[in-house]
C-alpha cells in the first residue's frame, strides 16, 4: 500500500516537472536580448500584450505555426517579428505563407511540390493581382464565396499583416531610422516657422519644409500602416491613448518633448540592422526603466503573460494526459497496483497543470474561464477529466481515468487548432461584455458539455470492453452503467440550468426569453437528449447496453450543438464561424456511429473463440 | 387499477412514460427541423412554421395544396404538458424520496406555460428614435396597415388604422369616420417600384408619387435582414359614387401622398403598424463604445427621457446593453443603431409573462439538486 502511495506521488511530480520543462528552457544563446524584447507591452486588437503574443499569434495566422525553420534551426516568433521588422529584407526570404490552394498556387505560377510554404518574395510579383482577386471576393457574401474566393481573400490579408508589420516601427527598408528621426525633430521648429508664413522665414527655412513635408509623408505613410502600437500613454495620461511610431511622432508634442519610446525603438531597430547587441540591449535596457516609472501595470502584465507563453501549459496537458491514459491501459494489461498509482498521479497532475492554465487565463483576461469557442475546447476538457479523477475514486476500475484523460486530450487538441485562427484573449463584441452572464451561463452549459462527452467516453469504454475482455465480468459492467448514468444526470443538471441561464440572459438583452435561434436549440437537443436517457431508463426501455449507445451518440448531439451549428452562420449567436472544421466534425460524428453500432452486435461476435 | 374502460385506457396512455419518450423524440426532431429551416427561411418564419404551429405544413412546389407532414411545436408541447401532469398526478408517488421530482417537474410545467403565453400574448415591436426626438408609439416590421390621417385640424392628426389583412383580402373598406370608401384594386406582399420609363406602360394610379412609377411584383422574402416592400393599388371611392383618385400606396415609398374631400385633407399610407404608448421617450445622448485602437464595439447605451404625464412620471433612464428599460408592461432594449450614432433603435417587447422562465428554472435546478443530491448520498454511502 505504501508503495503505491509512493509511486503515486512520485508519477505526480514528474508529471509536474515534465509540465514545467519549457519554463526552464534557455532561448538563443546569442546575447542579443530577445526574450527581454518579446516582454515589451503593445496595445493591439484592443488589449494590452507583450510583444511575444503579437508576434506568436501573427505567425500562426500566417504560418500555422508558432516558430519557423530558417537553416536547420528554429526561429521563435519574436525573433521573426525582429527580422519582419527590422531586416524585412532577410525576412522576405523566410518561407513563411502556407499556400494549399491549387488555384491560387496557380495565380502566383507557382509550382505545388513537397513544399507548400512559401516566401514573400515569392509571392511580390502577383501582389496587385492579389489584392485586385480578394476585392473581387470581399464583393461576395462569404457564404457564398468559392473555394478560390476563401483562399486568396486569405491571403491577402495575410500578405497585409506581414505587410503592416514591416511598415510598423520604420519605414520597410529605411535606412537609418534614428538619424531620420532626429533630423526630423531637428528641422520641425523651421518648417513651422516657414508654413507660418513668419517674415523671417529664410531660405533654410523654406528647404527644411520641403524635406519635412517627405518626412511628413512618410510618418503619416506609419501611422496608418502600423500593425500594432508599441507607444504607452505617459503616466497621468489617458490609459487607452496608445500611439503607433507614426502618430507619436506627428504629434504635436513631438518636437519639444519626443516619446522617449520613439528614440527606443529607432536605436533598437538601428541597432538591430548593424548587429550590435550590445546597443541593442542599452535601447531596451533604458525603455524597460521608462516603462517601469510611466507604466508599471503594462510592463508586468505584458511579462506575466510572456511566462504564461513560454510554459504552454495546454500543449504539456495533452502531453500528460496521454502518458495517463496509456498508463491506465497498461494497468489493465498488467493488473499491477502500482501501474495503477502511476496513471493516477499522471491524470492528477496533468489535471493540475490544465487548473493552472485555465486560472492563468482568467487572471491574464480579468475574465471568466469561458469567453469563447477555443476557451470552451479548453474547459469542456477541464471539466471532463475533473469529473473522471473525482469519479475514479469511487469506482477503482479505471474507466473514469480513461474517459476524462481521453475527453481531456480531445478536447486540448480540439481547443489547439481553434487557436490557430489568432488572439485566444481577444476582446469580447458588446453583447458578451458581462463579467456576470459569462461566468453563470457559459460555465454551467460548459461544464454540461464536459460531463455529456465524459459519459460517451464512459459508453466507448464500455462497447471496447463488451468486444475485447474474454471474461465477461458482470459486476464491472453495473458499476461502469451506474457510474455512467450519474454523469449523465450531472450533465442534465448543468446543460438545463445553462439553457435557461442563457434565456435568462437573452431576455435581459434581446428581450426575448427564449428565440429558437439555433445556438438555443443546440443546447436544448442536449437537454432532451439526456433528459431522454434517465426517462428511457425508468421505464426501462433502455437497459445497460441501451444507457451506453445513447451515450456515445449524446456526443455526437453534444459536438453538433457546440460546433455545428456556428457552421449554419444563422442566428443572433454567429459570432464565432469556422468552416475549415467541418469535415473533421463529420468524421467525429461518423466514428461514433460506428462505435454505436458496434454495441448492437452479439459480444465477442467477432473472437475466434466462442466460449 | 387495470385500465379497462375506454376513459381509463386513454388516462393511460396519455400519462404513459411511453409517450414521454414519444415527445422528447418528436421534440428533438422538430428542433433540428426548425434549425435547418432557418437557413433558407429565417427565424421568424421558420419559428412560425414549426414550432409555433399545431401541424408542420408542407406545400409542394407549384401547387396550393397544403399536406400536414410533422406535428408541430403546439402539438408536441401540449401533449408533453398534459403527458407530465397527469403522470404527475396519478404515477408519482408523494413521499419524501420523489420530492426533488416533484418540484423539477413542477418548474418544467411551467417553463411549458411561460412558452405558450409567450406565443399568445408576446408583441414586439421596435423604436427607432434620432438624438433630441420625442416618440410615443412603437413600430411593428412585420405587420403593416394602412394609415388615413386627416391632417386637416393642424393642432391634431385623427387616425384611422386599417389592419393589413383587411387590405390583403381586397374588396371595399369602408370605416365610420372616414367620409369615402376605399377599394383595394391590389395587393402584392412585395413589389420594387421605379421611375416609368417610356417603354413602361401607363401607371394604374393617378395620384400621388405613384403615378409617376413603375411597379413590379416580386417574390417575398423573409430572410434575416430582408424586408419585404408591400404595395396597394387603392381607389378612394366618394359616397356618390365619384372616384376621388388612385393611389400607389406602399411601405417603401416614403413621400405623403393623399387628397382634399369635403374640405377635409387626408394623407394615406401603408406603414409598418404602430402601437402607441400612454408615456413618451426623449433620445437624450447615445453612446457607441469601441475597445482603444479598434472597431470592436464595446458597448451601446442610449440615455432617454421618459415622461409620463398620466402617472406623473418624468425621469432619465438609461438603456444599454443586457440592461433593459421594464416600464408600463414594455420593455425596451438597446437593439440597434445608425445614421453616424445619431440614431438610436430600441427593441421593444410586451410579454406578461416574462417573469415565469425565471421562477421555472429555480424550481427545476433545486428539484434536480434535491434528487441528484438524494441519489449520489446513498450511491456513496452505499459504495464505502
Amino acid at each position: 500500500m505504501r508503495r503505491s502511495y509512493s509511486m503515486l506521488a512520485a508519477s505526480f511530480v514528474a508529471g509536474l516537472l515534465i509540465a514545467a520543462g519549457p519554463l526552464f528552457s534557455r532561448g538563443s544563446k546569442a546575447d542579443l536580448d530577445v526574450r527581454g524584447f518579446s516582454r515589451l507591452p503593445l496595445l493591439e486588437g484592443g488589449r494590452i500584450k507583450p510583444i511575444d503574443s503579437f508576434a506568436r499569434n501573427s505567425l500562426l495566422v500566417i504560418r500555422g505555426q508558432q516558430s519557423l525553420p530558417v537553416d536547420k534551426h528554429r526561429l521563435t516568433a519574436a525573433h521573426w517579428l525582429l527580422d519582419s521588422m527590422f531586416r524585412p529584407e532577410a525576412a522576405d526570404t523566410y518561407k513563411a505563407f502556407v499556400i494549399d490552394d491549387p488555384d491560387v498556387l496557380g495565380l502566383l505560377g507557382l509550382e505545388r511540390g513537397k513544399e507548400r510554404r512559401f516566401a514573400y518574395w515569392q509571392v511580390e510579383p502577383k501582389r496587385e493581382e492579389i489584392r485586385a482577386q480578394a476585392e473581387r471576393s470581399h464583393r461576395v457574401e462569404s457564404g457564398r464565396r468559392s473555394r478560390f474566393q476563401t483562399a486568396v481573400a486569405n491571403l491577402d490579408s495575410r500578405l497585409e499583416l506581414y505587410e503592416r508589420i514591416k511598415n510598423t516601427v520604420m519605414v520597410n527598408g529605411a535606412d537609418d531610422p534614428v538619424r531620420e528621426f532626429e533630423s526630423f525633430v531637428k528641422l520641425l521648429p523651421s518648417a513651422l516657422k516657414a508654413m507660418h508664413g513668419s517674415a523671417k522665414a529664410s531660405a533654410a527655412d523654406q528647404k527644411a519644409t520641403k524635406s519635412l513635408t517627405e518626412m511628413l509623408d512618410r510618418y503619416r505613410f506609419l501611422a496608418s500602416a502600423a500593425a500594432f502600437k508599441p507607444l504607452p500613454p505617459r503616466a497621468g495620461e489617458h490609459p487607452d491613448e496608445w500611439t503607433n511610431v507614426g502618430e507619436a511622432a506627428m504629434s504635436p508634442a513631438a518636437a519639444a518633448d519626443p516619446h522617449p519610446g520613439l528614440y527606443a525603438y529607432a536605436r533598437m531597430a538601428q541597432a538591430y540592422k548593424d548587429s550590435e547587441p550590445a546597443a541593442f540591449n542599452d535601447a531596451l535596457r533604458a525603455f524597460e526603466v521608462w516603462l517601469r516609472r510611466e507604466r508599471p501595470e503594462a510592463l508586468s502584465s505584458a511579462r506575466s503573460e510572456e511566462i504564461f507563453n513560454r510554459a504552454q501549459p495546454f500543449v504539456s496537458g495533452m502531453t500528460l494526459y496521454v502518458m495517463a491514459l496509456l498508463a491506465v491501459c497498461l494497468w489493465w494489461a498488467t493488473r499491477r497496483a502500482e501501474v495503477q498509482s502511476v496513471s493516477t498521479g499522471l491524470l492528477g497532475a496533468a489535471v493540475l497543470v490544465h487548473t493552472l492554465g485555465l486560472c492563468a487565463r482568467v487572471i491574464l483576461q480579468g475574465r471568466p474561464p469561458v469567453t469563447n469557442l477555443y476557451s470552451s475546447a479548453v474547459f469542456v476538457g477541464w471539466v471532463a477529466a475533473l469529473l473522471g479523477l473525482f469519479a475514479e475514486r469511487f469506482h477503482k476500475k479505471g474507466f473514469a481515468a480513461a474517459g476524462g484523460a481521453l475527453v481531456g486530450f480531445c478536447s486540448l487538441l480540439v481547443a489547439h487548432h481553434l487557436g490557430s485562427s489568432g488572439d485566444t484573449m481577444e476582446m469580447m463584441r458588446a453583447v458578451l461584455d458581462s463579467n456576470f452572464w459569462l461566468a453563470t451561463h457559459v460555465v454551467t452549459i460548459t461544464i454540461g458539455y464536459g460531463a455529456t462527452f465524459l459519459a460517451g467516453a464512459l459508453g466507448v469504454s464500455w462497447i471496447v470492453r463488451l468486444h475485447f475482455v474474454k471474461k465477461h465480468d458482470a459486476e464491472t459492467s453495473k458499476a461502469l452503467t451506474g457510474l455512467t448514468y450519474g454523469v449523465i444526470a450531472f450533465g442534465l443538471f448543468w446543460t438545463f440550468v445553462g439553457t435557461v441561464l442563457g434565456g435568462i440572459w437573452a431576455d435581459q438583452s434581446w428581450g426575448r426569453f427564449w428565440g429558437w435561434d439555433p445556438k438555443e436549440n443546440g443546447a436544448l437537443l442536449i437537454v432532451l437528449w439526456n433528459a431522454a436517457i434517465l426517462h428511457a431508463r425508468w421505464t426501462g426501455a433502455i437497459r445497460d447496453r441501451g444507457i451506453m449507445v445513447m451515450a456515445v451518440l449524446g456526443n455526437v448531439v453534444t459536438s453538433l450543438s457546440w460546433f455545428g451549428v456556428n457552421m449554419l452562420g444563422v442566428g443572433l449567436h454567429s459570432y464565432g464561424f469556422m468552416d475549415k472544421a467541418f469535415w473533421w466534425l463529420v468524421a467525429f460524428a461518423a466514428g461514433h456511429f460506428l462505435i454505436a453500432t458496434l454495441a448492437l452486435l452479439p459480444p465477442r461476435f467477432w473472437t475466434a473463440d466462442k466460449a | 387499477m387495470r385500465p379497462n374502460t375506454p376513459w381509463r385506457r386513454l388516462v393511460a396512455a396519455l400519462s404513459s412514460m411511453r409517450l414521454t419518450l414519444v415527445c422528447l423524440g418528436l421534440m428533438m426532431a422538430l428542433t433540428v427541423i426548425c434549425t435547418l429551416a432557418q437557413v433558407p427561411l429565417g427565424t421568424h418564419v421558420a419559428v412560425d412554421r414549426t414550432i409555433r404551429t399545431f401541424l408542420v405544413w408542407w406545400q409542394p412546389e407549384g401547387s396550393s395544396l397544403q399536406i400536414p407532414v410533422f406535428p408541430g411545436g403546439g402539438m408536441v408541447g401540449a401533449l408533453l404538458f398534459i403527458n407530465l401532469s397527469l403522470a404527475q398526478f396519478m404515477k408519482l408517488e408523494w413521499s419524501r424520496r420523489k420530492f426533488g421530482l416533484w418540484v423539477s417537474h413542477l418548474g418544467l410545467a411551467l417553463l411549458f406555460v411561460g412558452e405558450f403565453s409567450t406565443a399568445f400574448f408576446q408583441v414586439e415591436s421596435h423604436m427607432p428614435i434620432e438624438i433630441g426626438q420625442t416618440r410615443d408609439y412603437t413600430e411593428d416590421y412585420r405587420r403593416l396597415e394602412l394609415a388615413v390621417v386627416d391632417t386637416t385640424d393642424s393642432e391634431r392628426d385623427a387616425l384611422t388604422s386599417i389592419p393589413e389583412s383587411i387590405v390583403k383580402a381586397g374588396g371595399e373598406i369602408a370605416h365610420p369616420s372616414l367620409p369615402f370608401m376605399l377599394r383595394v384594386k391590389r395587393y402584392h406582399e412585395n413589389s420594387q417600384f421605379h421611375m416609368r420609363g417610356p417603354t413602361d406602360p401607363p401607371s394604374e394610379a393617378t395620384l400621388g408619387v405613384g403615378a409617376s412609377l413603375h411597379m413590379h411584383p416580386e417574390p417575398p422574402v423573409s430572410g434575416e435582414g430582408e424586408q419585404n416592400a408591400a404595395s396597394a393599388l387603392v381607389e378612394a371611392v366618394a359616397p356618390d359614387g365619384r372616384s376621388l383618385g388612385i393611389l400607389w400606396l406602399s411601405n417603401a415609398l416614403g413621400a405623403p401622398q393623399g387628397f382634399i374631400t369635403e374640405g377635409r385633407t387626408f394623407s394615406l399610407s401603408l406603414r409598418a403598424r404602430r402601437y402607441y404608448l400612454p408615456f413618451s421617450l426623449t433620445l437624450k445622448e447615445f453612446h457607441h463604445d469601441k475597445y482603444a485602437g479598434t472597431n470592436i464595439p464595446k458597448n451601446f447605451s442610449s440615455l432617454v427621457r421618459l415622461s409620463d404625464a398620466g402617472r406623473g412620471e418624468n425621469r432619465d433612464a438609461l438603456i444599454s446593453m443586457n440592461n433593459p428599460l421594464r416600464y408600463g408592461g414594455k420593455a425596451f432594449y438597446q437593439a440597434s443603431f445608425g445614421k453616424n450614432d445619431t440614431l438610436s433603435v430600441f427593441q421593444v417587447i410586451q410579454n406578461p409573462g416574462w417573469l415565469i422562465p425565471y421562477l421555472s428554472c429555480i424550481l427545476v435546478s433545486l428539484g434536480m439538486l434535491i434528487h441528484f443530491g438524494l441519489k449520489l448520498a446513498g450511491a456513496m454511502g452505499g459504495s464505502k
